[in-house]
């Protein structure tokens, strides 16, 4: 039987499908560039919150009056920041929508609202644990473990605990100085209350190490 | 990109690429696709077999239609084979008996087994095959004779449509039928039907005498002719305009249960013609048959990731479920669309080449959606029978 199917009409096939598929592939990508530019400007918000936060905090010196106000907007901080923290993540790993510098402020931005919360703990005389995960997008199967881990053991406890995040491999100049500060040396490798804790560890240890704290 | 993603994409292109084929064969035909060869006057014997298992509520219908059709009467004949009914069939066509119509009754054997029974004691230069449920045009044997001389064929099929109504399962099964009729018409181009449909397609005598005659374990053996009549190098040509009618099933179950036998009979079938997957047997054996198996392939790669991004969704999605579904609607979501939204079109593009048919439009849409959620049901009871190796039954 002869083939009626010629090579032009493959052909021409072809490129039309690859018109509409890269038509497709084209408005996608502008949604996703979208959504990030969503996030980048969620970053600068929460920055604001927490300059307006540190501006506070040095007019005031070490105060407890404020300390409603304080817990309060930190408060507000710490919840836009994690589901921040989230939603980059979610658009880097499922899909693939990645960009470097918009995680760099928010890590910039990470690390001020840890300093600023150590410092209110400390006049407040707040009871919050706060914990650091360094992981690293590279080479660390264990690291997405110990995100979901670390969520699980805060579901675990009673005790508040705020998260904060890093990825050590970014070439954040200011995670740099948390990893120097801290000694990581490895990933992952969690901070819980300034100690460092190396390793990967289950989310009944993590709870563990708290309730630990908590006790001294 | 990972593999999954990959796949996505390639599944995605795959299916693009497919149904911009089929436009571009429309697109080479689409001043003849309509049109019947000309008449030159030809009128052989036709024999036309009508098996009958328990068809008494529509029988009667079938054979009225037969009888009303525009042919003399002394150039046709109708054999009812009965199949061993326990229904008043048998009393039915006797009110029909005549020097034209005759009945002969045998022990229950299946539809292959009632046709052999019946070619066996007809003699036309033509058999034409009918289903008791179906019901012809009147121009229908007109319609279909010229293609036999203009286009060397040794069978033609004709259109089987289904008949307006009001039910949406009987109309989205419409808007498949003119699907798979517009597809069968464009096939027939590059000499790749699929089927001879049981209600009313014809065959010349003498294929029968060259292939051998319908296999009477199949559990589509209309199909597994017309594999057979192609792997012998003969042509079968598909007529639009010479309308049959024939009655859908009007529930879910029974349409699973049909597509569940048809997609097990059409498997083993492709299986059993493996062998055509050769340049020799032109795009039939290097298009038709190999798509086949790739799409049911895509088809369970496409349920698998599926399952797979279940399965890994990150934990935390609980916390931004909202967002995150909203950032579904990026990427892949877009390249899906314009597969989608191709995808109509053609379904548009099957209804509308019918001049005289019209579905309504909600219907055309929303039967991409329907049809993938029949395949998932009848695939997955396709798979789990074949693998429990249940036996075949009607």
């Amino acid at each position: 039987m002869a083939r009626k199917l010629s090579l032009t009409l493959y052909g021409t096939a072809f490129l039309i499908s690859v018109v509409i598929f890269l038509s497709g592939v084209f408005v996608g990508s502008l949604i996703d560039r979208a959504a990030l530019g969503d996030l980048s400007g969620n970053v600068k918000d929460i920055s604001a919150k927490v300059s307006s936060l540190q501006i506070l905090l040095l007019m005031e010196g070490n105060s407890s009056a404020f300390c409603p106000l304080y817990l309060s907007e930190l408060q507000s901080i710490d919840e836009d920041m994690e589901s921040l923290g989230y939603k980059l993540s979610y658009l880097e790993e499922e899909k693939n929508a990645q960009d470097p510098e918009l995680k760099k402020e928010y890590f910039i931005v990470q690390a001020q609202s840890y300093l600023l919360s150590r410092k209110v703990n400390e006049i407040c005389n707040d009871r919050k644990v706060l914990l650091i995960n360094f992981y690293s997008n590279k080479d660390c199967e264990l690291c997405r473990e110990q995100g979901i881990e670390i969520l699980k053991a805060r579901n675990q406890l009673d005790i508040p605990l705020k998260l904060y995040s890093f990825d050590g491999d970014l070439g954040s100049p200011v995670v740099d100085a948390f990893k120097e500060k801290y000694m990581v040396r490895s990933y992952p490798t969690i901070i819980i209350n300034e100690k460092r804790y190396p390793g990967y560890h289950s989310a009944d240890e993590i709870a563990e190490l708290i309730r630990g704290l908590d006790d001294n | 990109m990972d593999l999954v993603e990959f796949l996505n994409y390639a599944i995605a292109f795959f299916s693009l690429f497919v149904v911009n084929i089929f436009i571009l064969i429309y697109l080479r035909h689409r001043h003849d696709y309509l049109k019947t060869p000309e008449n030159t006057g030809w009128e052989p014997f036709i024999s036309i077999i009508l098996p009958a298992y328990n068809e008494g509520a529509y029988i009667r219908n079938s054979l009225n239609s037969l009888l009303e059709v525009d042919y003399p009467k002394n150039k046709m004949e109708i054999i009812i084979v009965n199949d061993g009914s326990t229904d008043n069939t048998l009393e039915i066509a006797k009110e029909f008996e005549s020097r034209t119509v005759r009945i002969y009754t045998k022990k229950n054997g299946g539809k292959g087994a009632a046709l052999n029974y019946g070619i066996k004691k007809s003699r036309g230069e033509l058999i034409a095959t009918m289903d008791a449920d179906s019901y012809i045009s009147r121009n229908a044997i007109r319609e279909l004779l010229p293609f036999f001389d203009a286009e060397k064929a040794m069978a033609v099929t004709p259109a089987v449509k289904i008949r307006p109504s009001n039910s949406p399962l009987k109309e989205l099964q419409r808007v498949e039928y003119l699907m798979i009729l517009f597809s069968r018409k464009l096939l027939s181009f590059i000499d790749s039907v699929p089927v001879t449909p049981g209600p009313f397609s014809i065959f010349r005598r003498e294929v029968f005498d060259k292939v051998g005659l319908f296999d009477e374990h199949n559990l589509v053996e209309d199909q597994e002719i017309a594999l057979r009549i192609q792997s012998h190098h003969y042509k079968i040509k598909s007529s639009l305009t010479a309308d049959v009618y024939t009655e859908p099933p009007d529930n879910l179950p029974d349409l699973l249960r049909q597509r569940v036998r048809w997609q097990r009979g059409g498997f083993r079938n492709y299986w059993k013609y493996k062998f055509m997957i050769r340049p020799d047997y032109g795009d039939f054996g290097m298009y038709f048959v190999p798509l086949n198996f790739a799409t049911i392939t895509a088809f369970f790669l496409i349920l698998a990731i599926m399952l797979y991004s279940v399965f890994t969704t990150p934990y935390y999605v609980q916390y931004i479920w909202l967002d995150a579904f909203g950032y579904n609607v990026g990427l892949f979501t877009f390249v899906g669309a314009f597969v989608i939204i191709t995808s109509i079109l053609f379904t548009y593009l099957s209804v509308k080449s019918f001049k005289n048919e019209k579905v309504a439009i909600p219907y055309i849409i929303s039967f991409i959606l329907f049809y993938w959620y029949l395949m998932v049901g009848y695939n997955l009871l396709f798979v789990y029978k074949e693998l429990r190796r249940e036996g075949y039954s009607w």
